[in-house]
């Protein structure tokens, strides 16, 4: 019986093995796929520019120095990711997470993992990278681990206001050499915030808008971009109240201030109007009662990235829609 | 010092605030077979965990030869005294070459490591308990009288003068009661050992010990000879039940009939 | 070669297989070949053959950080779960019965909650509180459940099972009203070494080496301790140390385990199982074989989980689980007709 247990445990180890060479996918797609996103960003990086050693301060307050502008960059975050592709940075994505899925051509950049918080360190490392760009939501532990692999990383702290989200992009801009790139994009994020500010400037009402993040239900709390944007869209965050940025509420205080929006931001996870209508009880929300449920894409409005303004815009549609008219 | 009894002073022992067994003084010398009868709840057992060392004491003193048993460690100890117990609950898996095997911890260094002496005097122990084809038999395929039989084995193996046992008989056949009963006596008288068998059947006592105690609600109540203690008024008393005691018909030792 | 050592030689044989195997799986297979030349190289500091200094590299700083730390950690709970069912004479015990894994996963929580500076001393924070966390736990049950001179094995579950539900249930408390760390948090909960660095296998070296080592010194005592506290002590062992300094040894080696690797299940119960069906209930053999079989065990599953999901990775406790309930069944049923524990 023992040899049996022994021969069956070194079959299983041999298949593993035989598995093992069959799926080695994270060298071949960059070779194939590199010279396709170069056609597709038409940057202009045929221009020779000196290198020159840019020296900048974290979010973890440590002194980043490269000798000169990244030009192999991993990003660990889909916020970071659409930063890179908006500014032109595009084509020096080597690597990205999982979740990394806009714009459509990052999909074809190589995945490094990121699922449950961990990253296929092998892959990154074997991307050679010359910077990897860290976020708020991965922790210092996988920033010094990356590090004692001799990796360079920069910690991209989480922006809480457009100010600091504009600063965010600009940094990125003067890590991989697109200043100019990150300068257009600042402005015109800026260009379009004001306009939908200037839309909305004539109106005084601001009904109460209910943003669900989750169907427990869980809404966006105060110091989130979410109740930043639902304010400058032209509406009251019914979240605004809460103790905490990702607070857990009750159908009665729902009931109490009984909101005139619900804007589904877990529809992703499979909500929708007819499920929110269908819960016990909440047929007695003015918002049920008068179908003002919309589903929406929260990543417009989570990822602390270029298209927060689309958000804006959209949410302010959905809130003000005479303003558009 | 040789050690020549196992004395027992004023032993008191509480269970919580029930007193268990009270002012116990006893003495046991080597080649004595002591029985301890007394009904259920009397103390037996208590006097026998109590004996090994392995109670607090409210009061009293267990002497092996002048030295207070408290004063020993429990290495110390075992290698003076040891206890068989019912043969209740054994790790089913340990064979009965391995358990015997454990009676040698007290002259083991502290990885357990046994040596041929070790092994002779388990092969030893296993023969003089008519047990030693069951050597590489696994205990718990073991019936209750070999298991007991291993066990006594195992004590004997632990080669101390004092021995004390906790009712071995009570869950074996008649053929296996007597046969166990007689190997004690036998390796008592022989090996100079000092034993004391808690019991409950008055007739094997009878038969079998040197010297009787009757223990009734913690106390002792009469020490001595079969004879002595064996009395209608005094088993009457102690067991609630009127009995006779007529003089056996082949040995020279009371037999003690239930029914007055 | 004497019968005795087949355990060891079979239990040591896997071990080197599952060890190559770990060297050899990744983003890019390594052949047992090119293992041996990296090895050569190191050992006799002569340059590597070219082509090979990636690789070199990726074994060096990668893979046998892990592989070792991995290793480690299931030795750990190898052992730790046999010691545990030997003391408490029960076949459901693990190494988390009495409290580490809900401590250390308070204690895990409880640092990730505040910002540290990103220093060496701030990034050990976590581990160092995990650590903490579960040894407080063990000893505040140890405390509770001993009645004058004894720690009755009851005693010592209740109060573990107390102990335990009040820890897990701050432990969710504060994952709930936490701000953003829950992600981090559940990560660490559900298993798998997030720091594979040396630093971390350095770090947790000596606590296996003092509870493993006191733990292979006392499997004498363990056998003695299967007969009851009674009996044990009658054959002269001194049951109260030697059960306290047991209980803490084997809590040491799972608390430092843990404090890396968060909580991995079913390696501390099911290892010591299969190694008492396969090579008998001898403490003395059953402890450092069930130590090799854990760290080959949790080696195997740490390369599932990278590998079953590429490039995903699966927290390696949830592997263990999966992989482990079919494997110990089929164990199971080729052994349940002999009186094995």
């Amino acid at each position: 019986m023992f040899r049996k247990s022994i021969v069956l445990l070194i079959s299983v180890s041999l298949l593993l093995a035989a598995c093992a060479p069959s799926a080695n996918p994270t060298s071949v797609p960059t070779a194939t796929e590199a010279p396709a996103t170069e056609a597709v960003t038409s940057v202009p990086t045929i221009i020779e520019v000196p290198a020159k050693p840019i020296k900048l301060t974290d979010g973890l307050g440590r002194s980043i120095e490269l000798p000169g502008s990244a030009q192999h960059i991993v990003s660990l975050t889909p916020a970071t990711t659409e930063i890179l592709f908006a500014i032109g940075a595009g084509a020096k994505v080597v690597g990205r997470d999982t979740f990394s899925d806009y714009p459509p051509e990052a999909s074809s950049v190589t995945d490094i993992g990121g699922s449950m918080g961990k990253y296929n360190t092998e892959a990154i490392v074997n991307l050679k990278p010359d910077l990897v760009i860290a976020g708020g939501i991965n922790p210092p532990e996988l920033v010094a681990s990356l590090e004692s692999l001799g990796l360079k990383v920069y910690f991209l702290a989480n922006p809480t206001t457009m100010e600091e989200l504009y600063t965010s992009i600009k940094t990125v801009g003067s890590l991989t050499g697109d200043e100019s790139g990150a300068d257009n994009v600042v402005a015109s994020m800026d260009a379009k915030a004001k306009e939908v500010d200037a839309k909305l400037a004539a109106i005084t009402e601001k009904p109460m808008v209910y943003y669900e993040l989750d169907a427990t239900p869980f809404t966006a709390g105060p110091g989130t971009f979410i109740d930043l944007l639902i304010t400058r869209a032209g509406g009251t965050n019914f979240g605004a109240k809460m103790d905490s940025a990702w607070a857990q509420i009750s159908l009665e205080q729902l009931l109490l201030a009984d909101p005139a929006f619900i804007i589904l931001g877990d529809s992703a996870y499979g909500e929708s109007p007819a499920t929110v209508s269908a819960r016990p009880g909440w047929d007695a929300l003015t918002a049920v009662k008068n179908k003002m449920i919309f589903p929406f894409d929260d990543n417009l409005v989570s990822r602390p990235g270029p298209r927060l303004v689309d958000g804006l815009e959209a949410l302010a549609r959905l809130i003000h829609p005479e303003a558009f008219k | 010092m040789e050690i020549r009894a196992l004395k027992i002073e004023g032993l008191t022992v509480f269970y919580g605030k029930r007193c268990a067994l009270q002012n116990i003084t006893l003495e046991v010398p080597r080649g004595l077979v002591m029985a301890l009868i007394g009904p259920n709840g009397a103390g037996k057992s208590t006097l026998i965990r109590a004996s090994s060392g392995i109670l607090p004491l409210q009061s009293g003193k267990i002497r092996t030869n002048g030295d207070e048993f408290s004063s020993l460690t429990p290495m110390e100890r075992a290698r003076v005294l040891a206890v068989v117990p019912q043969a209740v609950a054994l790790p089913p898996a340990f064979t009965a070459w391995e358990t015997v095997l454990m009676g040698r911890t007290p002259y083991l260094n502290f990885l357990g490591q046994t040596s041929k002496t070790d092994e002779d005097i388990v092969r030893h122990a296993l023969q003089r308990v008519n047990a030693l084809e069951l050597a590489d038999r696994r205990v718990g395929e073991l019936s209750g009288g070999e298991q007991q039989r291993i066990l006594l084995a195992r004590a004997l193996a632990q080669a101390t003068p004092i021995l004390l046992l906790d009712e071995p008989t009570a869950h074996l056949d008649l053929q296996y009661q007597v046969a166990l009963m007689q190997t004690i006596c036998q390796l008592a008288h022989e090996d100079h050992l000092a034993v004391m068998i808690a019991m409950h059947d008055l007739n094997l006592a009878a038969r079998y010990a040197d010297s009787v105690a009757l223990l009734v609600q913690g106390r002792l109540e009469a020490v001595g000879s079969p004879a002595e203690v064996l009395t209608p008024e005094r088993i009457s008393q102690a067991y609630h039940l009127p009995v006779q005691v007529v003089p056996h018909p082949f040995q020279q030792v009371p037999l003690i009939l239930p029914g007055g | 070669m004497p019968k005795r050592f087949l355990p060891y030689m079979t239990n040591l044989g896997l071990l080197l297989a599952a060890v190559i195997l770990s060297l050899a799986i990744g983003s890019v297979f390594i052949s047992p070949g090119e293992l041996w030349q990296i090895l050569h190289s190191w050992l006799t500091h002569s340059p590597l053959p070219t082509g090979l200094e990636t690789f070199s590299f990726i074994i060096s700083d990668i893979r046998l950080p892990r592989t070792v730390l991995v290793l480690l950690t299931g030795a750990a709970l190898g052992g730790s779960g046999t010691a545990y069912q030997g003391l408490f004479r029960n076949p459901l015990a693990d190494p988390y019965l009495i409290g580490v894994a809900s401590g250390a996963g308070l204690g895990a929580v409880l640092a990730m909650s505040i910002h540290w500076p990103y220093s060496f001393w701030g990034l050990l924070v976590v581990p160092m509180s995990a650590f903490l966390f579960a040894m407080v736990t063990v000893l505040l049950v140890y405390s509770v459940a001993r009645v004058g001179q004894s720690v009755p094995i009851t005693n010592l579950i209740l109060s573990g099972v107390a102990f335990s539900a009040f820890a897990t249930a701050l432990t969710s408390y504060m994952i709930i009203s936490s701000q953003g760390e829950v992600r981090r948090a559940l990560g660490w909960l559900m298993g798998g070494a997030s720091q594979n660095s040396w630093q971390a296998v350095l770090a947790i070296l000596p606590y296996l080496i003092i509870g493993l080592g006191f733990l292979l010194m006392n499997g004498h005592a363990l056998n003695l301790l299967q007969f009851g506290d009674d009996q044990a002590q009658q054959m002269g062992l001194p049951v109260l140390r030697k059960k306290t300094l047991l209980l803490l040894a084997a809590s040491l080696a799972t608390a430092a385990a843990v404090s890396f690797s968060g909580i991995i299940g079913f390696i501390g119960l099911i290892i010591p199982h299969v190694m008492r069906m396969w090579w008998g209930a001898d403490y003395r053999r059953l402890l450092p074989l069930s130590i090799i079989a854990g760290g080959v065990f949790l080696i195997l599953a740490d390369i599932l989980a990278r590998t079953m999901m590429r490039p995903q990775e699966l927290p390696v406790g949830i592997v263990t689980a999966l992989a482990g309930a079919p494997f110990f069944l089929w164990v199971l049923r080729r052994a349940k007709n002999q009186g094995y524990w």
